[in-house]
Parts: structure tokens; sequence; C-alpha cells
């Protein structure tokens, strides 16, 4: 088979894996040096394709031929798709190819299961021993576990990479039988503990060989089972605090061709998932736990932002004042961000806020304004009190995709 | 009314920007303008000569701010600069801050000059040449691009970085640079050769990369809106991938398929898997 038919078939297979990050990597340079590659933290997304998704690495499979029988995806042995391998010398050459182009700032490889995980494994390893040494290749690369593999596999693997991931994909014991039948939720924590320790093992040795300097991720499937958020959520906070990973995704799941019955062939839950990140944002950027997002069990609501959902269900905290609000309160109020309150923070050192100060600083003020108080505004009693102001805020329902699932 | 030409450069602007501010003239008695005067009302008045007697405090923060500003091309590029300066040298510091009306048209500015460096980094598409020709142009890589602002000086040093002991160049229809391998080479005006190199290279390998593009996209997910917010139309006439971007959008919305699999894969052969010891269909 020729490369180019190739690349189309694992590419295709590649796409469900919603990661494409590539930041996080130490500064490398191959300014005047032999070789290719630099990173410096910043990821760069070199292109979006007509889902609005960035790409940054080039995405592919080693191989989509798999012994498992995952119901949700499109590579399960049962799922009647055309199958192509690569050998690790093409990757390697598509990778550097598109890497002088300027196409991408690295690779991020996964493979099905071939033979066994550590056969996989190895051959993922070689792939990236191959770049790395014999081409000297300094760009971003993100590798994924196989979970049963050898944790000496594992922690080869770590050395080479910058990035580790072991998809969860379902977070509960049930729904794992249920769907990825070959698939043991404990083995996968196993090979997140593995590469956990390996990170601990040069934590602060600054003569250490690097160890997934950007760190481990994982994805977890939206809406291929009937899991709710608040079971999500929890299991991302807990993902955070037990394993530090840097980055949880979550993937709406697509419907696959050849569709099993187990698994539904409906639209993706695309604005779930979108209210899914904004809620995992609020926990690693402003230090929501996953409890204040969502007290009980079911989903996070999707015509309102959890932002903004907290403020209302906690009402006793505002109105605030921004000139004398802690950054981190004034963090909490919907409509401003981060980056605003460093400006409001750094403005009121210089004079008092002002409501048109808000304004300049482009703040969402149609939701900010019935909690704020400035030097010069403050909302009405009865607005940060009224039980409509919900039904103000709603966010109009665009339904997504009516051209496709109507 | 004082009106200055600095061709656009920093280095010139801040020399006269320095002798105006030491003889204390107001932001509103200069303008920078390119070439003629086009305010026949303006009577020019010469820059003064020698420096003048103010004395004016400035933060170490401003003048990069102020250089970062100055590659935006627009409106007042230069008199804007002027007026911040003046105001922070006269204690009021909110004018370079973000909230301030002037301070958010600058803060505005560099996040524009930063962004559009970014556009760079990210959107630049090199097309390798045949070995014969690298080796008689000494180049490896070329490339065009149409930054928006001033950005391509400042902001190439990115790729000598990424790219080792390649030979490149950008060009573009203001200026050019040029890498061999270990010193940059900068023109304000770009040579027209490097024009036509740059837009004229052939790709024999050229389609791998349109290919990888239409297969790492998910129909299913299909949200145009998205893609142009974060990529510009103004780019895509020179990525390799902007032609295809209507077609697959058209394709996706006119909803042939309702799964995440491209056409192409679709409609080849499928293979399911027996694992070794197992017979029979599973
Ligand atoms: S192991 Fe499961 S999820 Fe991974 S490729 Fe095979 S079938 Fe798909």
């Amino acid at each position: 088979m020729q490369l180019i038919a190739k690349l189309g078939i694992l590419a295709d297979a590649a796409k469900y894996d919603a990661s494409c990050a590539s930041s996080g990597a130490p500064k490398r340079s191959s300014k005047g040096r032999d070789g290719l590659g630099a990173t410096n933290g910043m990821g760069i997304c070199h292109s979006y394709t007509p889902d609005g998704r960035c790409v940054s690495l080039l995405k592919v499979l080693l191989t989509n031929f798999c012994l498992y029988d995952c119901q949700y995806c499109v590579n399960r042995r049962t799922s009647n798709v055309p199958r192509a391998r690569f050998t690790p010398e093409e990757v390697v050459r598509l990778t550097l190819d598109f890497y002088r182009r300027n196409c991408i700032s690295g690779l991020f490889l996964s493979s099905g299961i071939i033979r066994s995980a550590d056969y996989t494994m190895e051959q993922l390893i070689r792939v990236a021993r191959l770049l790395r040494e014999e081409h000297e290749f300094r760009g971003y690369i993100h590798l994924k576990t196989i979970p049963d593999a050898d944790p000496l596999l594992i922690e080869e693997a770590g050395r080479l990479a910058d990035r580790l991931s072991v998809n969860i994909e379902l977070p509960t014991d049930e729904s794992l039988q249920l769907l990825a039948p070959e698939k043991k939720a404990s083995t996968i924590r196993l090979a997140m503990g593995t590469i956990h320790q390996g990170q601990l093992a040069v934590a602060g040795e600054r003569n250490a060989p690097r160890f997934t300097p950007a760190g481990q991720s994982t994805q977890l499937i939206v809406g291929a089972d009937s899991t709710d958020d608040h079971t999500i959520l929890g299991n991302a906070q807990a993902l955070y605090q037990g394993y530090a990973l840097k980055r949880v995704y979550y993937s709406a799941f697509s419907p696959i061709p050849d569709s099993p019955s187990s698994v539904p062939l409906a639209a993706p839950p695309l604005l779930r998932e979108h209210r899914l990140y904004q809620a995992d944002f609020l926990m690693r950027g402003y230090g929501y736990s996953a409890g204040e997002l969502l007290r009980e069990a079911g989903n996070l609501a999707l015509d309102i932002d959890p932002k903004l959902a907290w403020a209302l269900a906690n009402r006793e905290v505002f109105p605030l004042d921004v000139n004398r609000a802690e950054p981190a309160l004034l963090a909490r109020i919907p409509g401003i961000g981060l980056r605003s309150v460093q400006r409001l923070v750094a403005l009121r050192r210089e004079r008092r806020i002002r409501y048109d100060d808000l304004v300049q600083l482009r703040c969402v003020l149609d939701k900010a304004r019935p909690f704020i108080v400035t030097s010069d505004y403050r909302p009405p009693e009865a607005e940060v009190r009224s039980g409509l102001l919900r039904a103000r805020l709603r966010e109009p329902q665009a339904p997504q995709q009516m051209g496709l699932w109507a | 009314m004082i009106a200055l030409d600095c061709g656009n450069d920093f280095a010139t602007w801040r020399e006269q920007a320095r002798t105006l501010l030491s003889h204390n003239i107001d932001p509103c008695d200069v303008v920078w303008a390119q070439g003629l005067m086009h305010d026949l009302l303006a009577l020019p008045t010469p820059l003064p000569t020698g420096r003048g007697s103010f004395r004016a405090r400035i933060p170490a923060a401003l003048l990069g701010q102020l250089e970062q500003a100055g590659r935006y091309r627009g409106d007042q590029r230069w008199s804007l600069l002027y007026e911040v300066l003046w105001r922070v040298a006269h204690g009021d510091r909110t004018a370079m801050l973000a909230g301030d009306r002037l301070g958010s048209e600058l803060q505005r500015r560099i996040k524009q000059v930063s962004r559009e460096a970014h556009h760079l980094h990210a959107f630049v598409r090199f097309v390798p040449l045949p070995p014969q020709l690298a080796e008689h142009l000494q180049l490896d890589l070329v490339a065009f691009h149409e930054p928006a602002h001033d950005i391509l000086h400042s902001a190439s040093e990115h790729f000598a970085e990424r790219l080792g002991r390649q030979r490149w160049l950008i060009a573009t229809p203001e200026d050019g640079i040029r890498y061999d391998g270990n010193a940059l080479d900068y023109r304000k005006q770009c040579p027209e050769q490097w024009q036509q190199w740059a837009q004229q290279a052939d790709d024999p390998d050229g389609e791998l990369w349109p290919t990888y593009y239409r297969h790492t996209f998910n129909p299913a997910r299909v949200n145009p809106g998205a893609l142009a917010q974060h990529m510009p139309g103004r780019f895509w006439r020179h990525l390799p991938e902007g032609a295809l971007i209507g077609q697959l959008v058209g394709q996706a919305q006119r909803g042939k398929q309702r799964d995440g699999q491209a056409a192409e894969v679709a409609s080849q052969g499928g293979k399911r898997i027996v694992p070794r010891g197992q017979s029979g269909p599973l």
C-alpha cells in the first residue's frame, strides 16, 4: 500500500482522540545544530480543521489492526474498516517532512493492539527512539501508553516523550466491562501510577534525565454510556489530585461507521462537552472544586455556563466590590476572566475602578452587571435577588448541526 | 504643526520622540505621516534642534511596549505612541494600562502584533526545494506569507531554532528574510527574486499534508465558525489545505454521512480481525 493511502486510513482512525496539544515541553532549540525541532513551552496550532479543532501534531495510529473489541472504537476487531500499518520509518519520514514544512510541531502516536501489549508499546518506542536519536528531533512527542505493557517499557517511553497518555475513556468499572471487555480500570490506573512515579523520581533533581516534562493526560468519552457529568468531574478531580495529571480531555462520542448497537448512533453531544471543558478549566485555573460546580448527581446546565451557574447558586456572595474584593473572588464574577482580574488589580493601584473601565477591558457586562459594584455603579437590589435573572442570562440554544441531524 | 516621517522605523521614531519630549511639545502639535503631507492646512514646522530642558522619567517597561505597538500597521501608528509617552512622562501611568481609553488601544495593538507573530509561527508553510536546486541556490526551504503587521523581522528567529542548519527564506509582499544556517538576512524591501522562488516552487510531495488534513477532520463535528475565528480567511490562500476547507464543510453539511469517517475511507473494503486461536467469525 502506498504511503499516502496508509496516511489516509491511519489519520482517519486516530481522529477520535481529542488531544492535540504541544504545550508544556521544556525549552529546546536546534539553532546552529544538526537535527531539527524546537519547543518553548507554548504550543502552536498550525491549522484548524472545519470541525474547529486545532492541528498541532501529526496524530496517527501506527496501525489500526487491533485485537481488542472496544465498542465505542472504530478500530475494534469486529469493525468492518480498511486496515493499514505504518513501518516506524514511515512515521518518522512523515513527521520530519511535515515538521520542515511547518505544518506541525511534533507527533502524537498511538496504536491498535497487535500481537501483545508489550510488542505494541515497543513499536511506539521505536518510532520515538528513531526520531530522538537517529534524527536528533527536538520537537514535541506524545505517545499513547498501552496500559497492559510492562512498566519498564512505560518508563522507557517516558524518557523519550514529552507527554504520555493513558485513556480512561469510560469512567466507571461497569461501563468498561460492558463496552471495553478487555480493558480494566485497575491496569489503567496502574499505568498512570507508573508514569506519575517516573515524574516524581526526577522532580527536583536538576541533572536527572527528563521524564514526560509536559506531563500526562487522559481522555474521557462523553455520551457513549450513561455516566453523568457529576461522576465525570469527580473522576477528573481525583485524577488531577492523585496522579498530577496535566489535562483531562473530554470527547463527545461521535457515531462510528458500522456502529454496534451497544453505543448510540446520535449526534455528538458537543454542547455538553463544551460545558465539561469550561468546568474543567474552572477547576484547574480558578480553584473551584468539582463539588462546588455540581452539587448532586446529574449533568451541568447546558443553557448557562458553569461559572454563572455557581454565581446564581451562591448569590449571598454578591454583589462584589471591584475596588475591594480579593483577586480570587473577583475571578468568580461571571463575565470577568483571569486576565481582566490582573488588569483590574493593576488599574486599581492607580485609581478607583469605574463602570466604563470594565467596558474598556471588554468584560462581558451583560453577565457581570448584576454581580458587581464599582465606584459609580451598584446593581438594583431587586435584580441581584431576582429569580428572573437566570432566565435573562440564558444563552440562546442554537441547535447544533441541524443540517446533519434534523 | 510639526510633521515627521520616521520611515516606519522605531529607532528613528524614538529619536524624534525624545527630542519632542525634551522640548515638552504637546501631542496635538505633531503628526507623523509617510511621504508628502496631505493636510495642506498644516503648515509644517521643523523639529526643534538639540535637546530641550524637560527631563522625564519613563518606566523601563514602556519602551518595550511602545516598540511592540510600533509594529502595528494602522492609523495614527506613531502619533498614538507619542501621546502615550507624553502622558506617562507627565505622571499619568494609566495611559499605558488597559482600562484607560488610550491605554486600551495601546494594549490592543500590542496584542494584535503578538497575535500576528503567532500567526507567522503557525501558518507559514515552507516548500522544500529539490536537492539540485537547493544546492544551486544554497536554500532548502521557501515560503510566502502575508502578515498584516511588521512582525517578520522580530518574529523570524523562531524558525532558526526549529530548523537547525536548514537554509530558508520567507518572502512577503513588503519585506523578506533569509537564513543561511548561521545568520539572518532581513530586507525591508523583499528582493523580487525571493518572491519568485517562494511563489513558484514545485512540490512533488505536496499531496501528503492535504491528505492528512482531510482525514483528521471529523465531519460529525463540523463547525466552520470556530475555524474562521482561529484561522482568519486571509491566510487560507497561502495554505496548502486552504482550498479544501470549503469543500469539506460543504460535504459535511450536505449530510452525506452521519459518522466521523471520511468518505474515501468508507468506500474502501473493510477487514474484521480474528484473533489467533479463534476460528470463524466472531
Ligand atoms: S484497544 Fe480498544 S480503543 Fe484501543 S484501538 Fe483497540 S479497540 Fe480501539
